[in-house]
């Protein structure tokens, strides 16, 4: 397994078979995870403690990354707004995945987002920027000519589109993005994060967003769906701007199962997930579980 | 006393981009990067006669006015960034290596004069001209709008050239994020009538092949509101005895100073470059306080001064007369805080400061071209096609070096409207075709959102019935950012518009 890069692999277009064969070696479908969560919620403390907790109850970083790995951080560095106003994902939880990732033995961590505001403001108002740098992250900017056409052949309306290298490059990828609602989408969580990684005009796949929301996200499978839920922004989202939008909730979100980690965010705006039509969507293709009572789930208050 | 000379410019051209690389968000370093137009008297005298106001901001220039009357023209020998830029220009079109019999001729320095006084009585009449005239503003418009996007292009190409080989890429990117932080942009600037500025600039550089400093002995209005100044200079060109009347000093003069008998020079015309000092074989010339004979001719008749005053005259009512329904026009969306047409109009020196920094940022302001009429050629605005105006950005406030747009505190920018933003119903998504879309209200910055939308059943164009989210402007709201205009998918004509309708400009004290 080892000698199958995500590049090579993404590069032949391998089938669903292939890439959930390959997904489950790299989370360690064996006999010493066989009983770990799929799903771990940790409330109430800081974000940092939050989903360290989180992390640790799934198994350790150490499941997802291996001494000597590139790891691709992704969090949701969208837009022009600071961390009070929970348009991006939470500066001080990006910072202490980024350790986590070095202590697990990580040769490098990047930290990317093709943001909607100007980047570099993006970058610094969202406090991201030097959180992951202290934390010992290369934090870039995108550089446009370093998409690369990907062909997505379990697309059922697109077919390829260009992606970011470094999602080709890296061995690891964590996707890390903030719990909001959303004008089109509903909400933006993990499988919408994954825009953050796509070039050319975004815009474009708003038309029939869910399903281009879940086709894209056949092409690239996070080790590890981290969702920031320790402020949410409940209405005005994606961009937010006025506090009264955002509810501290305390909460942070780990999975191995990305359909399970949207499927439980959800919940917290008091939706359920089988009317979401992008979960829906993603669970009939068999990319994981809607129904959150068939899911491993790991709850801990840290307040106690 | 030359190598002095050489120093200071070479300085004073660095100094200049220093500052122009560091106007660029986040513009923290305190460092007022309009430095140099504080520097230029035609732009303090100008501005405050045509807009009828006294300009702290430009109350600097008047003092470098003031100087100029010991201390002569050494604005224009030692710190005019352009007078550097054709000192180098000329050198580099092979003025060193040619060799004068006689001395060029004096006929056209008069023109720099008629040029000032149409200036003037245009601002008398607040017609703002100077824009088109002033060396500081020539040279960062330049830079701006043409230097610095090639330079930008230039590396661009290399950069992705190298990134589509994909050799030795950790290199190259960190190479890359570097450069990004220190003198390149983070985007990629392009500009609106960048070739009319460099077909402009390079009518100021190539006349270099006829004589040096072209630009500075006959055209350059700010030289001769020094020259008038500096007329009764104390520093003047004192020459011994010891000369042998070789005339190297005045076929090596830059500005063609030096009158016929070699120990005059015109005191109007120098700018104590002192390549006459260091040309001068038995050391007979040196700069010294005191009396001096010197010419302190200007070339410049009664009959001349009232027809250039005629001159202004009619520049003011052709081009008030040319623009007047076009200010009014939709495309003319002016930066948050602009004050009101006319006195924007009178105080913009079209310098492209806030057109530089946008572009490191959100990037909506474009130098019109006719957009705003003949009179507003140049002046900035926002076109959300190539841009729009970044929600916690005031930076172009910042950079202003007149006035013309007013510092706002953000939570007062963020208020001010600088236009509104309409549907096109016949080109957006949902409402031509019944499609869900939306982008617009994503990125809409405006906390309650300014643009709303509605759910209602409709028939799509297959035939088959859907709900589709109807997007539509809440006016009131609508802060004309243009964000929607700018990320709408659809390529060409938008499905939404920004135009300057309903805007609020600030009334100029």
């Amino acid at each position: 397994m080892k000698n199958i890069t995500r590049r090579d692999f993404i590069k032949t277009g391998a089938s669903a078979g292939l890439l959930l064969s390959t997904a489950g070696a790299g989370v360690g479908l064996n006999a010493a995870t066989v009983n770990m969560p799929e799903l771990v919620i940790t409330k109430n403390s800081s974000p940092a403690d939050l989903v360290r907790k989180a992390v640790e109850e799934l198994g350790g970083m150490t499941r997802f990354v291996k001494k000597g790995q590139t790891v691709l951080l992704k969090p949701n560095i969208g837009w022009d707004r600071n961390p009070e106003q929970a348009a991006n994902t939470n500066p001080d939880a990006v910072a202490e995945v980024v350790k986590m990732c070095l202590a697990a033995g990580a040769k490098r961590v990047r930290v990317i987002d093709r943001t909607c505001n100007q980047a570099e403001r993006c970058y610094k108002n969202s406090g991201i920027e030097e959180a992951a740098k202290n934390a010992g992250a290369e934090v870039r900017h995108i550089v446009e000519s370093r998409f690369q056409e990907v062909p997505i052949p379990e697309g059922k309306l697109l077919k390829s589109w260009p992606l970011y290298r470094d999602v080709l490059d890296f061995d690891v990828f964590i996707n890390m993005p903030i719990a909001k609602v959303h004008g089109i989408s509903q909400y933006t969580l993990g499988f919408k994060n994954m825009m953050g990684i796509m070039g050319g005009n975004r815009g474009n796949i708003h038309k029939e967003i869910n399903t281009n929301l879940v086709d894209i996200n056949t092409v690239v499978k996070p080790a590890l769906t981290i969702i920031d839920a320790w402020r949410i922004l409940v209405r005005n989202g994606p961009t937010g701007g006025n506090l009264a939008d955002v509810e501290e909730k305390k909460i942070m979100i780990a999975a191995t199962d990305r359909v399970a980690a949207d499927a439980y965010a959800v919940t917290l705006f008091g939706a359920k997930p089988a009317d979401i039509p992008y979960l829906y969507d993603a669970s009939q293709r068999g990319m994981g579980k809607l129904d959150l009572t068939t899911v491993k789930i790991k709850e801990i208050d840290l307040a106690g | 006393m030359k190598l002095l000379r050489r120093i200071s410019q070479l300085l004073f051209l660095l100094f200049f981009i220093l500052l122009f690389l560091q106007t660029r968000y986040p513009l923290e370093t305190g460092i007022p990067v309009d430095l140099f137009f504080h520097t230029s008297p035609l732009i303090s005298l100008t501005t405050m006669i045509a807009s009828r106001s006294v300009l702290v901001t430009a109350l600097p220039g008047l003092i470098f006015l003031l100087l100029a009357i010991p201390l002569g023209r050494f604005f224009c020998g030692w710190i005019c960034p352009l007078g550097t830029t054709i000192d180098i220009n000329d050198r580099l079109l092979g003025q060193k290596k040619r060799r004068r019999k006689e001395r060029d001729s004096v006929v056209f320095r008069s023109v720099k004069f008629f040029i000032l006084v149409v200036i003037v009585v245009a601002a008398l009449l607040s017609l703002q001209l100077t824009w088109f005239f002033d060396p500081i503003v020539i040279l960062t418009r330049v830079v701006t709008l043409v230097i610095y996007p090639a330079f930008v292009f230039l590396v661009n190409s290399v950069f992705d050239f190298a990134f589509t080989t994909g050799a030795m890429e950790e290199q190259v990117y960190s190479a890359y994020n570097f450069l990004q932080k220190t003198v390149m942009p983070v985007g990629r600037p392009e500009f609106l009538s960048s070739i009319p500025v460099v077909l402009f600039f390079a009518a100021i550089l190539l006349p270099g092949l006829i004589s040096k400093r072209f630009w500075c002995r006959n055209l350059c209005p700010l030289g001769a509101l020094l020259g008038l100044f500096s007329r009764y200079r104390l520093i003047k060109r004192y020459v011994s005895s010891s000369c042998t009347k070789c005339g190297k000093c005045q076929s090596g003069c830059k500005m063609n100073a030096i009158e016929d008998d070699y120990t005059i020079n015109n005191t109007v015309e120098c700018i104590e470059c002192a390549d006459c000092v260091s040309v001068c074989k038995p050391h007979a010339v040196s700069y010294k306080f005191g009396k001096n004979r010197g010419s302190n001719d200007i070339d410049f008749s009664r009959r001349r001064l009232l027809q250039a005053g005629f001159t202004g005259l009619a520049s003011v009512a052709l081009l008030k007369t040319a623009s007047g329904e076009d200010t009014k026009s939709a495309a003319v969306i002016r930066p948050p805080g602009a004050v009101d047409e006319k006195n924007f109009l009178d105080r913009c020196v079209r310098c492209q400061e806030c057109v530089r920094v946008c572009s490191t940022t959100g990037g909506c302001l474009q130098p019109a071209v006719f957009e705003a009429g003949w009179e507003g050629i140049w002046s900035p605005i926002s076109v959300p096609a190539m841009g729009y105006c970044e929600f916690n950005c005031i930076l172009c406030s910042k950079v202003c070096p007149t006035g013309a747009i007013v510092e706002l505190a953000l939570e007062e920018k963020q208020k001010f409207k600088m236009g509104t933003a309409h549907f096109d119903k016949t080109r957006c998504i949902p409402w031509y075709s019944q499609e869900d879309c939306l982008v617009c209200e994503e990125h809409c910055p405006v906390p309650d959102k300014a643009i709303k939308f509605d759910l209602h059943d409709a028939r799509g164009l297959d035939g088959t019935m859907r709900t589709v989210k109807f997007p539509w402007v809440n006016e009131e709201l609508c802060i004309g950012c243009g964000i929607c205009e700018n990320k709408c998918p659809l390529v060409g004509k938008k499905g939404i518009f920004v135009t300057s309708s309903n805007n609020t400009r600030i009334t100029a004290k």
